[in-house]
């Protein structure tokens, strides 16, 4: 068998077809060793290749078995036929001029991205749809001692590569128009507007020749034409507006479902009539849905094919589902827009209420506090006149007056000093709510011992200061005011018998333990106020703060009471037993707010109280 | 050895015949308008080649060798850059561009290769009046100093380079490449005393 298939019929020897052997010039010995010919049987019966030897005039010496299988010829069948007669197409592909320069010595190789295939010979592979098997092929002149003999041509079946390439390639230009409409609808601001150009590529290059974009309108129930491609503009009109009631399917329609309708104008569903005067072969539409929520439908139609693969409408439902999500996400947006729209307008409204009450607000408090200095103002001259004239009854007249009456001018003129004093403090409250103010760095180890010297004798006895004391930033006259008030209720509530005494230090507070500072028990007034404009920025808020104590012996204040010292008119517990007009600590609120600052006290019925102001530091960080 | 300048020029004439032909299968094969262009020739011993490639052509280095034997022999490689051989294989197939030689293109630039290859040593065979066998082209991808180290360990005897620029011209792209002919002292005497008896025909 071997022989016959080898040898050509005239006898002559082709020896050593493998390529190797043809660069050999010397002598080759003209009987085959039993491993030339077990080589040889081995190329014949088993080699995965397609081997076939021709002489000089191209007809076919050597057909194995490969080729046997492959072509559906037997080698007896082939032996001693021309390789053009028996694959005629070799002459019209111009493939012969190959052959023909390997008699003259030339090896050749064929590629399959090339060619395709060098013979035409069924591919194995069933499931792949070239036409004929994809081959690599090699053609080599058969020479023994330097003479060409004929042409040994070895073919490779690389159908299986070249079809996963092929499938591979399909995928990545899938995967590739996938990503280009993914990105496409998800960059556009408003998806609506670049349907068209998506749209018409995608049909392009999934060769469709039309599409239909329809967008639901909830008021009316129905599907309106947003945008078509391949339709002449009197179709349009037919599918201009798409009733929700005339899908049938669209009740029970999921996300990513398919609809699609082969052979149209093959069939006479009523239904379609459209679609077959719109010439479509067949047609797929996407029900484009948010979960049950309706957003349009999208339809993609051929007129050159009656069916559509499965391949394009996975692909088609996935490019629907993005579309869906891109609609709902800018419907999503332009909701939000519009609510936040809607929030802006309301918060400026808001602002402009706030801005407005809060300067009639202003304008009512500055009216009040001119109205009360007005008052106090006017009322201290008659005042004055009324104590006036009880002195000159009781001093000059004392004698004409029968004792009940002098009591009665006596209680007159006590009256008369109490409202003086009154409407002093009055003044001084209005005056510390209404000057100019400057705030500049003051030295509290000169402030306070200046003020202490003002207020007497007594004071300077009972009254020790731990110097140094720290540089704040402050109004001088607003701070004597407030140490001499504090001082004064010292001297003032104290128990009756008990020398007092007073202790003044101060303390620094860095930034970061300021609100930590306030311990329970203290009471701060000025927190809860209105700061004086521009006082209380963030840095300031932020800056390190000095709080100046004094601490006495006196009678000390309830707790309950401690809330309401520092309001005006309001006083302590035992304050019959007192005099004052209970102004005094409202003037220290109001001027250590209007510094910025703020006020407290920590005390215990009986076992005196501390009193405290604190006050911005000036640093060097933090000047005036 | 040094060329002499009517030598180069005679040199540049020969391979420029071979590589009419070359375009022309290329042309036919594919459809397309091929060009082949000679821009230089030169001489060099094996030594030298080496490093004088690593100027012109780095990275990964696909090449075509063929060995040829016969009253000359040698080793004809063509040498391509990478971005060379995928832009080659791309406007030969129309494939789309991939980051790297698959099977089927390394099959088409072995082609390509071949084709080139038997045109220019076709050329010289017609030349010397010898018959050149071929082996089958084999295709390597590798750094030039591996490409060539394995080239001198399969014939100690290979002593001159003769080394081709070309210049494959199609649809408004160049891609440049390098033909590298090796040769033993014997077969290059040969090649020089042939060429200089071509001159003098055609002078005379």
């Amino acid at each position: 068998m071997l022989v016959s298939r080898l040898l050509m019929t005239d006898g002559h020897e082709i020896s050593a077809p493998l390529p190797s052997a043809a660069l050999q010039s010397s002598p080759q010995p003209s009987l085959q060793s039993p491993l030339e010919a077990a080589t040889l049987e081995w190329i014949d019966q088993f080699a995965p290749y397609g081997v076939i030897a021709t002489d000089r005039e191209l007809r076919v010496r050597s057909w194995n078995r490969w080729m046997e299988q492959h072509s559906g010829m037997e080698a007896k069948s082939v032996l001693g036929r021309k390789l053009t007669d028996l694959f005629p197409d070799l002459e019209k592909r111009r493939l012969v001029g190959q052959l023909g320069r390997a008699l003259e010595g030339e090896v050749s190789v064929f590629s399959t991205a090339l060619h395709g295939w060098l013979l035409p010979l069924q591919p194995v592979a069933r499931e792949v749809d070239f036409p004929f098997m994809k081959q690599t092929a090699r053609i080599a002149p058969l020479v023994t001692r330097g003479q060409i003999h004929g042409v040994i041509i070895v073919i490779e079946d690389v159908t299986q590569r070249e079809w996963q390439s092929e499938i591979l390639g399909r995928q990545a230009a899938r995967d590739e128009i996938l990503a280009w409409a993914l990105a496409h609808l998800m960059k556009a601001e408003d998806p609506r507007r670049i349907t068209r150009e998506v749209f018409c590529k995608i049909a392009e290059h999934l060769d469709f020749d039309s599409y239909l974009l329809h967008l639901f309108e909830p008021e009316s129930s129905t599907f309106k034409l947003h945008s078509s491609g391949g339709i002449e503009p009197e179709q349009e009109r037919l599918v201009h507006v798409v009733s929700s009631e005339t899908i049938p399917w669209l009740a029970e329609a999921k996300e990513g479902q398919a609809v699609v309708r082969e052979h149209v104008q093959s069939t006479t569903d009523p239904l379609l009539e459209n679609a077959r005067q719109f010439g479509f072969g067949a047609y797929v539409v996407f029900p484009l849905l948010v979960g049950s929520t309706p957003l349009g439908l999208l339809c993609f139609a051929t007129r050159t094919r009656d069916s559509i693969t499965p391949a394009e409408t996975d692909l088609l439902s996935t490019i629907a589902q993005y579309l869906a999500v891109a609609l709902n996400r800018e419907k999503t947006d332009r909701e939000l827009r519009a609510a936040q729209q809607k929030l802006n307008e309301h918060a400026q409204d808001l602002e402009q209420k706030v801005a407005d009450r809060t300067a009639s607000l202003k304008q009512i408090i500055a009216e009040l506090q001119t109205f009360s200095y007005t008052i106090a103002h006017d009322l201290r001259a008659p005042i004055r006149a009324l104590k006036g004239y009880c002195e000159v009854l009781m001093e000059d007249h004392a004698e004409h007056l029968p004792a009940d009456v002098a009591a009665i001018v006596g209680r007159l003129r006590n009256s008369s000093i109490q409202m003086d004093a009154l409407t002093r403090d009055l003044l001084e409250f209005s005056k510390v709510s209404r000057q100019d103010l400057t705030l500049s760095p003051l030295d509290l180890s000169h402030a306070v011992p200046e003020t202490i010297s003002l207020g007497g004798v007594r004071l300077v006895a009972c009254t020790t200061v731990q110097l140094p004391l720290h540089t704040v930033l402050a109004n001088r006259t607003l701070v004597v005011q407030c140490i001499s008030n504090l001082l004064e209720n010292a001297l003032k509530f104290c128990h009756p018998g008990i020398p007092p005494v007073v202790k003044i230090w101060s303390e620094l507070i860095p930034a970061a333990k300021k609100s930590g500072k306030i311990e329970t028990g203290h009471f701060s007034r000025s927190r809860y106020s209105l700061s004086e404009p521009g006082l209380e920025t963030e840095a300031a808020a932020n800056a390190p703060r000095v709080r100046l104590w004094f601490e006495d012996n006196g009678i000390g204040i309830s707790a309950e009471a401690q809330g309401k010292i520092f309001g005006i008119f309001e006083r302590g517990d035992r304050a019959g037993e007192h005099e004052g007009t209970g102004i005094g600590l409202a003037i220290v609120s109001r001027a250590m707010e209007r510094m910025g600052g703020e006020c407290g006290v920590e005390s215990e019925p009986g076992r005196g109280s501390r009193f405290w102001l604190e006050f911005r530091a000036a640093t060097p960080a933090n000047p005036a | 050895m040094e060329l002499t300048s009517v030598q180069k020029d005679t040199l540049t004439e020969l391979i420029n015949i071979g590589y009419a032909r070359a375009a022309g299968a290329l042309s036919d094969l594919t459809g397309h308008r091929i060009t082949l262009a000679v821009p230089e020739v030169a001489i060099h011993e094996i030594e030298k080649i080496t490093p004088l490639l690593h100027e012109v052509i780095q990275g990964e280095i696909t090449s075509v060798n063929q060995f040829f034997g016969g009253s000359i022999s040698g080793n004809a490689i063509l040498l391509l850059d990478k971005a060379a051989a995928l832009l080659l294989n791309r406007l030969l197939t129309d494939r789309p561009q991939a980051g790297v030689l698959d099977e089927s293109a390394r099959e088409v630039i072995v082609e390509v290769g071949n084709i080139v290859l038997n045109a220019c040593l076709g050329v010289f065979g017609n030349l010397l009046q010898v018959q050149i066998s071929f082996s089958v082209p084999h295709l390597e991808v590798d750094d030039i100093e591996h490409i060539m180290r394995s080239i001198r360990i399969q014939d100690q005897s290979f002593r001159y380079a003769l080394m081709i620029h070309t210049r494959f011209h199609l649809r408004a792209s160049d891609v440049s490449g390098y033909l590298v002919i090796i040769l033993g002292v014997t077969s290059l005497d040969r090649l020089i005393l042939e060429l200089r008896k071509w001159e003098e025909r055609e002078v005379g």
